[in-house]
Order: structure tokens, then C-alpha cells, then sequence
């Protein structure tokens, strides 16, 4: 009996306290996104990942937010498919490779494209230079410049530098992203 | 467990049908919101189930979105939710776009713990999404799922490969190893034994795996007698029956295809006759009776297992053997005989299926006293049998009638009789078939069958039939002794029925005014011209056709309204579809009918009996290979319709368009082609023998089976035994490519009017270039080589036609010159195949039904034809076998022109 009543208890609880919250990462192939992600659930980094053919769904909790987080497939075949996975979410991740220059161009162009659609008005962004870690990564500055951000003005764009790999600025991450929930 | 009737499946109040769109909008509505409602939306999917399969479709795009609402799901663990999230989604891979987008979200649900309910579901989902350029992301995976311990996950995976096999046959293969060692782990479902009510538990992995396994292998002859060897062997490693089943089925491809693995093979056969599963029984059984020409030695073990059969008490093993048998005995009554008295006493039995097949088997092993009790036996539930079986019993009589003439009477009111009875089309047009047959071959039957047919009519449902009946009354109602009688029935149906069978009417009518009585060509002309008045175009332009050829003399009038030769069909269609596919040049010039070879009314009598005779035997071949491979062959110009058709016509058309071949006139004769190598020989050649006025013409077709040759210059020396064939000239080949075909001709005199024969030894002559494998193009010097095939007889039965005739003895009696020889065979070992030997060296048509024996012991075969000059030949073969000697056979031959017989009688050394 008692112990029915306390998981109603919390079953009311949550009712009130708990939020669940969508979110999708988005970016070019092997900008660690999927690494991100596991990272970003308490798992460890490793670094055989394989490239995401598609997409694939994880919960992450933090507190009493539960995000769920759409990885997206970052190869030219999946990119014209973000859209269908953004519309509604509480935040877009950009997750750019800010060791790999040849890629950033590109990524600059699909960043722009994204915020363009009219579907996705007004979401909340927060675009990452991921690999932090490796000694020839733009600092956060450059990437801010090189991604043109200062440009958008109809929504919140944050930018940070992290690395998935060391665990760097992935708790400034989560509160963002709690921060977004309703 | 209780099942309670799922309310959401009738949707609306009343019971009113789904609706599809209703379903989509909801479906689209319910799988975006937020949170997932786990149960409401496995409702809306089971839906979406029903609509897909029953039928229903979405276009592409709404397809496509319903996909990509559904792939919102996956946030949900819910396992039904999972589970019906992956039905659906297979259904739906097909016919949207972009479904490619899971395939990270599925391979994450194929690799959680085996007994996760979904993984297999996962597994096969996953085979039909995936594409030739991500199935290698898969492959390990698929790989641990095959050897999975859980049998539900390996056999998941194992039929999913299957399907893989199109998108990537290579990355498939790569699997064997995986495969191999799933056929030997003999997985056991349930695991468990499965409790009291529970299935008995089964092996059927293994089944899947050896299914696949001989996918991946079979293109290999030497691949496949291993895996036999190995999966027969003594330790038993097929534990599955279904698995045994499909081994035999792996053992019958290599019987039919390599003689020499014939014994081995045939042993395995033997011994899974005593197999514990009569499932395998069976099929070891029927697989021994459809080699092609068993021996009554090897036949006699099957046919003894299915025997033990008949007297079973499960149903479907009774069904089943007598169902082999009944197959069988349609080419070898002699065999099935034994079993007679087994099969007497399952005529009366309770399934009317087996009480079918039962009889059919009868009338085919007994003997001509039986017939009748039979016929009555039968006739007393041809009510409570399907349409299906009853035509199994009609083409039963039908070839009865073939070979019992002397039985007609009660046959054709057996027929009659049950063409009263209710039935589909089906069924009915099968007993005006056997009717057909019994009027063109049963000359004895013709007068009470047209009756029959004329009382048929006056009340058919059937239009088709309706056409086909009065089509046959004008072709045979002239010729009758009243014919005033049909053309009442005929004129009957142009007042009453609708304008296809009115104008078939009146095209029946007017073949009764080239009969040489003025008062019926005056009646007719009567009834003609009232159909002037018809409302339909096409009555009425018959009509005044017909008329105005009752104008003309008579002769000419029959060369339209009931000609002598007729065009070969099957080659005028192949004409017809080579002119209007032809493109503009073509169609500039108009169709040259000469091309087209014309038959007399004998000839194409022939080709019909034939074709009757030989489509009551049974078809041999499992279906193996049906699946992921499709055999489809190059064609070359041979016979079209190679049963029907003499092959003379056939080739016909192919020859008048060589120039140089011309000059010979027309073709008299050509026989079948003969096989010159060994099959699977680096060169494969086979000959066909043209016989015109006094010209011989050999074809010799050349198959370069090297992938990495190239013939040039390709022709064959071919050497006559005798000097009266004097060689004219050469057709060569100036170049034959890897993998392909071609033709060389040789031309040579023959003395004009007589039957010369003579042996040729043949070489192949050629200068043969390699292929650079890196660029495919040829090198400049190639070598000259020759290649020796076999010889090739011309004998005398290259001369004879088969012929048919309806009354042997009468014609028997008027031929004037006879000879006779008599023979010992050795090495035959048994009557049948004494006859089929008999009848394809002779080439004469085999009449009332003799080309099977009935007893083992002795037998007489009645054998019709004509010369290439157009002479009658016949002969009566008397054969007697023993163990001892062997088949020993008298042939005496009959003919109208005096060389002939004793060229006949002499054939066969
Ligand atoms: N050095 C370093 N490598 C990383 C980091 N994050 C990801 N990677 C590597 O980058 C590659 C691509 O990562 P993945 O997560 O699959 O990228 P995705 O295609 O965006 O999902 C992998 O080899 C990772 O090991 C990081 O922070 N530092
Ligand atoms: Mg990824």
C-alpha cells in the first residue's frame, strides 16, 4: 500500500515538476555530433564512431528535463531531411568541426540555408566548434566570424567552443539547453 | 489467454468501412504529438496494417509522410509500440521515399539483447530499407545476427538475406561461412519444449540457412554436390524434414543436369524413402519418378513406399502418394499397376479428392474391361467434387478415348452427360475439348458428338465456347451424311444470340453452301440473306461475303470457305510481330505472306495429336530456382512452339532469308537439332539436318561458352561416308564473340528422290584471339585451331514425316510392299524405353496410345507417317522383354512406295 502511494506520489509530482523538451544536432558529416551526444548522455567518448546513416533518437536527462535529442546524418543525402526532424523543436545544436577549415565554408553555406526557412522561425540556436582539443581548432571568435553569425537577427544564436572528446564546456551545453525548455 | 475483439479495427459507429484518409489525418496527427500516447498510436498503426494489406495504397508523397511521422515514434520505448512501428514500416519501405532515413535508428534495435521481442522484427525491417550503398554498414551485423543463439533471430536474419540477395548478391556471399556453420548448429525453437499446448518444437533454421546456402552456391555444380555430401552424411545433420525436403529438391537439379552423379544421387534418394518424416518420403518418391527415363528398377522402390500410403490413415498421406502416383501413371500405367488393388479400395473414400485421383489412376492402369464400372463409379460424384477435379477426370477420358476407340460409346455419354451438369468455364471447355478430340480422332464417335455439341448450344452460357462449337459444325457438318440437320441448330443461334456468336453463326452457315445439292445451297442462301438484316455490321458483312461466294463455281468458293492448307500460326504471328516492330522500312513494303509456310489439314491433325498426347504427361521440375534467379535465355532462330510445330515450318522462314540457299527450293524436311559435344564443353555445337528436293543443308549452331575468346573465321569440315552427298559450299562465321552464338551452313548435293543415308565426321575450324583482360579488346595475332565433334547421322527416319491417321488397320491393310527384321537390344532395360529409342530413330507417330506399354512383358507399337515424297509408311513393332535377353523386337514395315519398307525395318542397327 505505502509503496503504491509513494510512486503516485511522484507520479503527481512529476506531472507538475517535469518537462520534456525536443531538440535536434544538426552539421556536416563527421563534425561529432553523435559523439556529442554521448558525451552529453554520461557515456564515454570513444573514438571508432560510426557515421550515422539516417538518424537516431536518444533521451538525455538533467534534472528534471528530459531532452530528446534527434541526431541527424550529416552526408549531402540527409541534409534536405533536417527540416522534417526541426520543425517544433525548443533548440537546433550546429555542431561544426573547428579543426578542419576545408569544412567550414560548406558548413557556413548549410547554417544559412537552415536559418532561412521560414518553418523554423525564431528557434533557438547554439552552433558548436567541436574538437577544441586538437591544437589548430579556431577559437571561438573565429568561428562566430567564419560562420557569419553576427548576421542573424531574428532569433537566439549562441556559439561555443567544447570538445566532446575532453569533456570541455559539455555541462555549459545541457544548461543552455535546459535553459530553452518551457 | 483470451482474445478480446479489438473495437478500434471496426471504425465508426455502425460499422461503417474505414476510411483512408480519416486514418492518415489521424495518423499524422497522433504520431507528431507530444507526449506519445503509446497505445492510441499503436491502434492508429494497426490500422494503417489492415488498409495496407488489404489492399489499400497511399500515393507516394502521402507515403512518404506518413513515414516520416511514424519515425517520430521511435522516441518511445514502448515494445508493442515497436513492434507494430516495424510492421508497418515494411509494408510502407516500398512506396515512399528517403525510407533509408531509420536505418541508424533500426541497426541500434538489432543489436539488444537476443530475447528483446522486436529484434527479429528489427532485422527484417532493416533487409528492406537498405540500398546497395549502405547494405556494407550492415554486415557485421547481419553476420553475429545469423549466428545468433536464439533461432527466431538467426532465421530473421537468414530470410532477410535472402532478400538482400538483389540488392548485393557479392556482400551476401560474403555470409557463407556464417551460413554454413547456422545449418550445422541445429537450433531448436522453442527451446524449451514449449510446454503441454505448446508447438512441438522444430529445426527450421536450419531449413532457412541450407535455403540460403544454396543460393549463394548454386551457380557452382561442384559447390552443390559437397554441400549434398555433407548435409546427407551419416551423422544426420538435418534434423529439419522441410530441410531434407529442399536437399532432394538440390539432388533432382543435379540429376537432371550431370548423368554421371546419376547412381550416387539416386542412392540418397533410396535411402530417404525409409526417412522417419513421410514428408520426406514423399518427396524422395516423386523426385525418383520424374527423373527423366527411371528405370522400372528404380521406379519400383518409390512406387512401393507410396503404396504402404494409400492405406494410411491420415488423409493427407493417402492424398499425397496417390497424387504421385496418379502423375505417374499418366507416363508409366505399366508400373503403377501393382498397386491396383490399393488403389481400388481408396475409390470409395470419404475425401472426394482422393477418390478422384484414385479413379483417374485407374482408368489409366487398367484394362479396357474395367472402363466402364469405372466411368459409373465416377459419374456418381463428379456433383461433390470442385470444378478443378473434375477436369482432371475429363482429361482422363479424353486420353482414354486415344487409347480405348472401342470405348467411345460410354465415354462420350459419360461426357455428355456431365457437360448437362452445372460448372465454369474451365470445366466446360475442358469437355468440349475431350468432345473435339474424340470427333477429329475417333472417327466412330463423330456423328452422336456433333449432336451433343448442337444440343450444347442451344443453351450455353459461354460465348467462347458457343464460337468454338459452331466453328467445328461448319468444319464438320458439310461432310456428314445429313447435314440439313446442324444447319437448323446453326440458324437457330442467329436468331437468338448476341452479334460474336451471330457472326460465327452465319460464318458456319455459309461452309454448307459449297455442298454439291442445290436445295441445301438454296436453303442456305435463304437463310443468308435474312441476315443482310442484322443490326450488327459484322453479321451482315459475313453474310453478304457468303453470299456473294455462293455465285462463284464451287472450287473457288472453297478455296475461301473451307481451304485446303491453312498458314502455320505460330510462324505468321512471329512474322506479323517481326512487321510491326519492324519500324518505318518495314512498314513501306506490304507483308510478304510467302514467308509464311502453309499446312495441310493431315499436317496440322498431327501437330494436335501430338501436342494432346504429350500434354497429358506430367511437367518435371520443382521450383527451385523460381526466386531470386530468372533463367532467361538467349534466343536463337529455332522452333517457337517446339511441341506443336514441326519444326520443319519453324525453320522455314529462317532459311528462305539466306540467299544462297534459295536456289534449293523449299525445304522438305528438317529434324530436330542433335547435340554434337558433350555439354559444358569450352564449344557447344548442335546440328540441325535440312533436307530439300536434292540439296542437303546441315546447320550447325555454335555456342562459344569463353568469356575471354573470340572466333574469327569459325567453319566446319564436314565429311560424308558416302560419295553420292557432294559438298557445295561453306556459310561461314567471320566472327563469334565471347559468350555467344552463331550459325555456320554447309551445303552438299544429294541424289534427287531417293533415301540415301550416310554417317559425317565434322571439325570445327577457326583462328582463336584472346581478350586483353584489362582492355577486352582482342589480340592482333590469334592462332589457327581446330576442334573435333561429334559425327552426325543422316538416317532414314531423317525421310520420314509423323503422320496421323484415325484408322490404323484400315490403312495397315492397303499398303502394298512389306518388309521385316528382328533385333536383340542390349543395354535397353525396359519396354518404354525400347519404344521412345523406336520412335525417335524412326521418326513415325505413335498411334492409339501404344507409345506406352502397359505390360512389362511383351507389347506391339503402332507407328503411322510419310516419306518427304509424300508415300504412306507404317509399322508394327512386336517388342518382348526379360531379364535375361533384354528387349528383343520384331519391326514389320508397310509402305506405297517399295524402298521404303524394307529401308524402315532395316533402321534401327
Ligand atoms: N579529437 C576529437 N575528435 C572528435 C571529437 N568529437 C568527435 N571526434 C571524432 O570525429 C569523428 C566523427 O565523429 P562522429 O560523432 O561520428 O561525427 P558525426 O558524423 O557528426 O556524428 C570520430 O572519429 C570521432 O572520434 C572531439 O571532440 N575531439
Ligand atoms: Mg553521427
Amino acid at each position: 500500500m505505502s509503496s503504491w502511494f509513494s510512486r503516485f506520489y511522484e507520479y503527481i509530482l512529476s506531472l507538475f515538476w517535469s518537462s520534456e523538451m525536443d531538440i535536434t544536432l544538426l552539421g556536416l558529416q563527421n563534425a561529432g555530433k553523435t559523439s556529442l551526444l554521448r558525451v552529453l548522455g554520461g557515456g564515454e567518448f570513444t573514438s571508432d564512431s560510426i557515421p550515422t546513416i539516417g538518424f537516431s533518437m536518444k533521451r538525455v536527462r538533467k534534472g528534471r528535463v528530459t531532452i530528446k535529442c534527434w541526431d541527424l546524418g550529416g552526408q549531402p543525402r540527409f541534409r534536405s531531411m533536417w527540416e522534417r526532424y526541426c520543425k517544433g523543436v525548443n533548440a537546433i545544436l550546429f555542431i561544426v568541426d573547428s579543426a578542419d577549415p576545408a569544412t567550414l565554408q560548406i558548413a557556413r553555406m548549410e547554417f544559412e540555408a537552415l536559418v532561412s526557412k521560414p518553418s523554423l522561425e525564431g528557434i533557438p540556436v547554439l552552433v558548436l566548434g567541436n574538437k577544441n582539443d586538437l591544437p589548430e581548432a579556431y577559437d571561438v571568435d573565429s568561428i562566430i566570424d567564419i560562420m557569419n553569425l553576427k548576421s542573424v537577427d531574428d532569433r537566439e544564436v549562441s556559439c561555443y567552443s567544447i570538445s566532446a572528446k575532453e569533456s570541455v564546456n559539455v555541462d555549459a551545453v545541457l544548461n543552455w539547453l535546459v535553459s530553452k525548455s518551457n | 489467454m483470451s482474445y478480446k475483439k479489438n473495437e478500434d479495427l471496426d471504425s465508426g459507429p455502425g460499422g461503417s468501412v474505414m476510411d483512408k484518409m480519416t486514418v492518415f489525418q489521424d495518423c499524422i496527427a497522433g504520431f507528431n504529438s507530444s507526449p506519445i500516447q503509446p497505445r492510441r498510436c499503436r491502434g492508429l498503426l494497426t490500422k494503417l496494417a489492415y488498409l495496407l494489406s488489404t489492399g489499400d495504397t497511399f500515393a507516394r508523397d502521402e507515403s512518404t509522410t506518413l513515414f516520416f511521422s511514424i519515425t517520430k515514434l521511435f522516441q518511445h520505448k514502448d515494445i508493442a509500440l515497436r513492434q507494430m512501428v516495424y510492421l508497418v514500416i515494411k509494408e510502407l519501405a516500398q512506396n515512399a521515399d528517403d525510407v533509408i532515413m531509420v536505418t541508424s535508428s533500426i541497426m541500434k534495435d538489432t543489436t539488444v539483447s537476443s530475447d528483446v521481442v522486436y529484434r527479429p522484427n528489427a532485422i527484417r525491417t532493416l533487409a528492406r530499407i537498405i540500398d546497395a550503398s549502405t547494405i556494407q554498414a550492415i554486415e557485421r551485423l547481419m553476420k553475429t545476427a545469423i549466428v545468433d543463439k536464439h533461432p527466431i533471430v538467426s532465421s530473421a536474419s537468414l530470410v532477410s538475406s535472402y532478400h538482400l540477395l538483389p540488392v548485393s548478391r557479392d556482400v551476401v556471399r560474403r555470409w557463407t561461412n556464417e551460413t554454413q556453420e547456422t545449418v550445422l548448429a541445429q537450433k531448436m525453437f522453442p527451446q524449451y519444449g514449449g510446454g503441454i499446448s505448446g508447438p512441438t518444437p522444430s529445426f527450421t533454421t536450419q531449413y532457412h540457412a541450407l535455403g540460403l546456402l544454396y543460393q549463394l552456391r548454386s551457380h557452382d555444380r561442384m559447390a552443390l554436390v559437397k554441400m549434398i555430401q555433407q548435409f546427407s552424411g551419416a551423422s544426420g545433420s538435418l534434423k529439419s524434414p522441410a530441410a531434407v525436403v529442399m536437399l532432394i529438391r538440390f539432388v533432382a537439379r543435379v540429376i537432371d543436369e550431370d548423368r554421371n552423379l546419376r547412381r550416387p544421387m539416386y542412392a540418397l534418394l533410396e535411402g530417404w524413402l525409409k526417412h522417419k518424416s513421410d514428408m520426406v518420403n514423399f518427396e524422395a518418391a516423386k523426385t525418383i519418378l520424374e527423373m527423366k527415363d527411371v528405370t522400372d528398377e528404380e521406379a519400383f522402390p518409390a512406387i512401393n513406399v507410396l503404396q504402404l500410403f494409400l492405406s494410411s490413415p491420415r488423409f493427407v498421406s493417402r492424398f499425397s502418394a496417390i497424387r504421385i502416383l496418379n502423375r505417374f501413371a499418366m507416363v508409366r500405367p505399366q508400373n503403377v499397376n501393382v498397386c491396383n488393388i490399393d488403389i481400388e479400395s481408396l475409390i470409395n473414400d470419404s475425401n472426394r479428392s482422393i477418390a478422384t485421383y484414385a479413379i483417374t489412376t485407374l482408368l489409366k492402369t487398367g484394362n479396357e474391361a474395367s472402363v466402364d464400372r469405372l466411368m459409373k463409379q465416377i459419374s456418381g460424384f463428379m456433383n461433390d467434387i470442385s470444378d478443378e477435379f473434375k477436369i482432371i477426370v475429363v482429361d482422363a477420358i479424353r486420353s482414354l478415348c486415344l487409347k480405348f476407340p472401342a470405348k467411345q460409346a460410354s465415354m462420350l455419354s459419360f461426357l455428355s452427360g456431365v457437360l448437362r451438369d452445372e460448372g465454369g468455364y474451365e470445366f466446360k471447355r475442358a469437355v468440349i475439348e475431350a468432345m473435339f478430340d474424340m470427333i477429329k480422332f475417333v472417327p466412330e464417335s463423330k456423328q452422336d458428338a456433333l449432336s451433343y455439341l448442337c444440343e450444347f448450344i442451344e443453351d450455353c452460357e459461354f460465348t467462347k465456347l458457343a464460337v468454338r462449337v459452331l466453328h467445328l459444325l461448319g468444319e464438320e457438318g458439310p461432310s456428314t451424311p445429313q447435314p440439313t440437320k446442324y444447319i437448323r441448330y446453326i440458324y437457330n443461334r442467329v436468331v437468338l444470340e448476341n452479334s460474336i456468336v451471330r457472326a460465327a453463326a452465319v460464318t458456319a452457315l455459309s461452309k454448307f453452301s459449297v455442298i454439291e445439292d442445290e436445295a441445301v445451297q438454296e436453303s442456305v442462301k435463304v437463310l443468308l440473306r435474312r441476315c443482310l438484316d442484322d443490326p450488327d455490321d459484322e453479321v451482315r458483312d459475313r453474310a453478304a461475303m457468303a453470299l456473294r461466294l455462293a455465285t462463284v463455281p464451287i472450287p473457288v468458293a472453297k478455296g475461301y470457305l473451307a481451304p485446303d492448307a491453312v498458314p502455320s500460326l505460330g510462324v505468321l504471328e512471329q512474322q506479323l510481330i517481326l512487321y510491326v516492330t519492324g519500324g518505318p522500312d518495314a512498314a513501306s513494303v506490304a507483308f510478304d505472306i510467302s514467308t509464311v509456310p502453309f499446312l495441310t489439314k493431315d499436317q496440322v491433325d498431327a501437330d494436335n495429336f501430338r501436342a494432346k498426347v504429350s500434354s497429358t504427361m506430367p511437367s518435371i521440375g520443382s521450383s527451385l530456382d523460381s526466386g531470386a534467379e530468372s533463367g532467361a535465355k538467349g534466343s536463337r532462330a529455332s522452333p517457337a512452339g517446339g511441341l506443336h510445330e514441326d519444326s520443319t515450318q519453324a525453320y522455314a522462314a529462317a532459311l528462305a532469308k539466306i540467299p544462297e540457299l534459295q536456289v534449293f527450293g523449299a525445304v522438305v524436311r528438317s529434324s530436330a537439332a542433335v547435340a554434337l559435344t558433350e555439354s559444358e564443353t569450352e564449344y557447344g555445337v548442335t546440328c540441325v539436318k535440312h533436307l530439300y528436293k536434292a540439296h542437303l543443308v546441315l546447320q550447325f549452331d555454335i555456342d562459344n561458352t569463353l568469356k575471354d575468346t573470340v572466333l574469327e573465321d569459325v567453319s566446319v569440315i564436314a565429311s560424308p561416308s558416302e560419295d553420292f552427298f557432294e559438298e557445295q559450299f561453306i556459310i561461314t562465321l567471320p566472327k563469334l564473340g565471347p559468350e555467344s552464338q552463331g550459325t555456320v551452313y554447309v551445303a552438299f548435293t544429294r541424289p534427287e528422290g531417293e533415301y540415301e543415308t550416310a554417317s559425317f565426321t565434322n571439325t570445327l575450324h577457326f583462328i582463336s584471339k584472346e581478350l586483353d583482360p584489362s582492355t577486352g579488346v582482342p589480340d592482333d595475332t590469334g592462332y589457327e585451331d581446330e576442334y573435333q565433334i561429334e559425327d552426325l547421322e543422316l538416317g532414314v527416319g531423317d525421310f520420314l514425316v509423323p503422320t496421323y491417321v484415325g484408322n490404323f488397320q484400315h490403312m495397315w491393310d492397303q499398303l502394298p510392299y512389306e518388309a521385316s527384321e528382328t533385333y536383340g537390344l542390349e543395354g535397353v532395360s525396359s519396354l518404354s524405353d525400347a519404344c521412345a529409342s523406336v520412335i525417335e530413330s524412326l521418326s513415325l507417330q505413335p498411334l492409339e496410345g501404344s507409345e506406352l506399354p502397359l505390360q512389362a512383358a511383351t507389347h506391339v507399337l503402332k507407328l503411322f507417317g510419310r516419306t518427304v515424297q509424300g508415300g504412306k509408311v507404317s509399322a508394327l513393332v512386336r517388342m518382348a522383354y526379360s531379364v535375361k535377353s533384354g528387349v528383343t523386337l520384331k519391326i514389320t514395315a508397310k509402305s506405297e512406295e517399295e524402298v521404303v519398307a524394307p529401308l524402315v525395318a532395316a533402321a534401327i542397327a
